[in-house]
């Protein structure tokens, strides 16, 4: 009886780790594979026998990318696009979400309920519409109006994050700090902004990430070199008649470099801002 | 130091009504409390008087100056929250001095401020910690360094002594106490806790739906409450309340009931023949034995010694009532058992109005 417990008990680890190992290298797989390929020869990548490990490492793929194409103009305007997006989603978003959480106001759910509704349209959608109103006003091809354009669908997801936050912030701390003397709003920036830091955090870098990697819009409403962004540039090096793997990989591994970068730097706050709550009664 | 007067306050959300036309006086150095069971509008009148909700209508004025429509910084009150609401990424000399930092303090009155409402609540030695890192108790000090630091015309507390354990909470009461007693700062305390109102108010505001039941100083809402609510909800064991009728008798008027004859006294002219429920606190009723003057006549239901006292419930001509006698008292389950109660200390009420009868 104590034996079968302890083999079905084994079984049962055994499984677990097969599946998660599993999952892992379908996540991890893409990863390391165009890692490996960044780092080959271009003739060492189109070969009759698959060659997992590359023989001889070369940056040539690198130094091509950055050198002989336009690719450096291409992560300049995704930071740029990237950084206006979030930074009109933490002023704007941060105000609007406080006051979804704190204040009184006809049609506060439905609006609440509005920005979930859009969420539920495909992008592809919006699109056209979008397209429409950027050429109207001028924004067509401009990292502004791109970074527009990302705000309209990323700052409802921002608002009901940064909500849910705040709520968690207790009232009483901004009514004892109007009290020692602070109006409204500074009792929110000193007091509820500190608490709500990793949480903060941990929506910017959602936001960030998602107009990091956004490509639909990007390759719609931009059509220059003065405002196209990586994933748009990446595919359009993509040929009629040639795909350059090496040099695609290479252009990979450097897009997601910022990503990991911003991740080591706010991790610590990231993960607390995404647990918060949890542990806390 | 201020008075404070309310005025007509009223207050509605919506449909509902929460504060119905609320009139109170409060003399300099006064010490309100705000008395009543959960939902019957106390909290929202601190925070009506904080600033931190808005009136319907009426007026609020602090010293003279009417204040309804200045934002809570601009009233010179300070609060101390139920959950003490201490900053919890400030230190705790900065949690004290936050006020005097938003009005513009120079950094060295500040910090001889800080050091000075830290002594008076020996809390000097925490004042580097964060309040994460602080006892219930010590967090509680920290609070009220807050409040006294500034200063202010008027104290609000709002159930301040709720979240500690009993022990502390008798602790932090006197603290309470001999902070008003050395500030002279006019208070205004919200509890449901009967005995923080009795032992530290010089004014009690009972509420209960809204309306303010009766205000008046602790020793009246004790002795002699407005009405049954007032007389049920102060004081335990509660007061007694028995179902009776008031009859004239030989030596004036008497309150008779099934084995119970009450001699109210002298003539009473103000009275008339009817229903009455006689309200008797359970400590004035003497054990007497066997005597035919006694005025109730029953037999004992439970014994229950508390250690100072012992609660004697007794069954009278079908009614039950409590008595606190002396811890000494011996006795048993189904024993007879007689009283006599001071005809002065008693209250009647009528049974419909619940209102109280004077005389």
């Amino acid at each position: 009886m104590f034996k079968s417990n302890r083999s079905r008990r084994l079984a049962a680890d055994i499984l677990t780790y097969v599946v998660l190992c599993t999952l892992a290298a379908f996540c991890l797989g893409p990863m390391v594979w165009m890692f490996l390929t960044s780092l080959k020869p271009e003739a060492d990548i189109v070969t009759s026998q698959m060659q997992y490990i590359p023989t001889h490492i070369t940056f040539e793929n690198y130094v091509a990318i950055w050198t002989q194409s336009n690719f450096p103009v291409l992560i300049t305007n995704s930071l740029i696009v990237t950084t206006v997006t979030v930074a009109i989603c933490v002023v704007t978003g941060t105000l609007a979400a406080y006051a979804f959480s704190r204040l009184v106001f006809r049609g506060r759910n439905n609006i609440m309920l509005g920005y979930l509704l859009i969420r539920m349209f495909p992008a592809v959608m919006m699109i056209i519409p979008l397209y429409v109103m950027m050429r109207t006003v001028g924004l067509v091809d401009s990292r502004f109006g791109l970074a527009l354009a990302y705000t309209s669908f990323l700052l409802p997801l921002f608002v009901w994050m940064l909500k849910g936050f705040f709520d968690a912030a207790p009232k009483e701390l901004e009514s004892a700090a109007r009290i020692d003397g602070s109006t409204r709003l500074g009792a929110m920036v000193r007091i509820v902004l500190p608490l709500a830091r990793n949480g903060l955090v941990a929506s910017s870098v959602f936001i960030a990430i998602a107009a990091w990697n956004e490509f639909i819009f990007a390759l719609m409403l931009t059509t220059g070199q003065g405002s196209r962004t990586w994933p748009v540039g990446l595919q359009l090096m993509v040929g009629e008649f040639q795909l350059p793997w090496g040099v695609l990989a290479a252009g990979g591994i450097l897009s997601i470099l910022p990503v990991m970068l911003l991740f080591a730097v706010v991790q610590r706050a990231m993960v607390q801002g995404l647990t918060a709550g949890a542990i806390k009664g | 130091m201020a008075t404070l007067s309310l005025k007509d306050v009223r207050k509605s959300y919506g449909s509902v009504q929460v504060l119905h036309g609320i009139d109170i006086e409060l003399e300099d150095g006064g010490f309100l409390v705000l008395l009543g069971p959960s939902g019957c509008g106390k909290s929202t009148l601190l925070n009506i008087i904080a600033g931190l909700d808005e009136t319907s209508s009426g007026d609020i004025v602090i010293g003279g100056r009417s204040v309804s429509n200045l934002p809570p910084k601009d009233r010179n009150i300070a609060m101390v929250f139920q959950s003490y609401a201490l900053y919890p990424t400030m230190s705790v000399e900065r949690n004290i001095g936050f006020g005097l930092e938003m009005r513009g303090t120079s950094v060295d009155r500040r910090r001889e401020a800080v050091a000075r409402a830290a002594d008076m609540l020996q809390v000097t030695h925490l004042l580097d910690r964060k309040p994460a890192n602080l006892s219930g108790g010590q967090r509680q000090r920290v609070a009220m360094g807050r409040a006294i630091v500034r200063d202010p015309d008027l104290f609000l507390f709002d159930e301040p002594l709720s979240n500690l354990d009993a022990k502390l909470r008798v602790e932090m009461r006197t603290e309470i106490k001999r902070l008003h007693e050395r500030l002279g700062t006019s208070i205004v305390y919200v509890t449901h806790d009967q005995i923080e109102a009795m032992t530290l108010a010089t004014k009690v505001a009972v509420m209960k739906g809204g309306y303010i039941q009766q205000l008046a100083d602790p020793r009246t809402i004790y002795e002699r409450p407005a009405n049954m609510f007032v007389a049920g909800f102060i004081g335990s064991p509660a007061m007694n309340f028995l179902r009776g009728r008031l009859g004239r008798g030989k030596s004036g008027w008497q309150f008779m009931a099934k084995d119970i004859c009450l001699n109210l006294g002298r003539s009473k002219e103000k009275l008339e023949e009817q229903e009455v429920i006689l309200g008797v606190r359970p400590e004035e009723f003497k054990v007497v034995h066997h005597d035919i003057a006694a005025a109730f006549h029953g037999k004992i239901d439970v014994v229950e010694p508390t250690g100072p006292d012992t609660m004697l419930t007794s069954l009278i001509g079908g009614q039950s009532v409590i008595a606190r006698v002396g811890p000494r008292f011996a006795g048993r389950y189904g024993d007879d058992v007689s009283f006599t109660v001071d005809p002065t200390s008693v209250n009647l009420f009528d049974p419909q109005t619940k209102l109280r009868i004077t005389w």
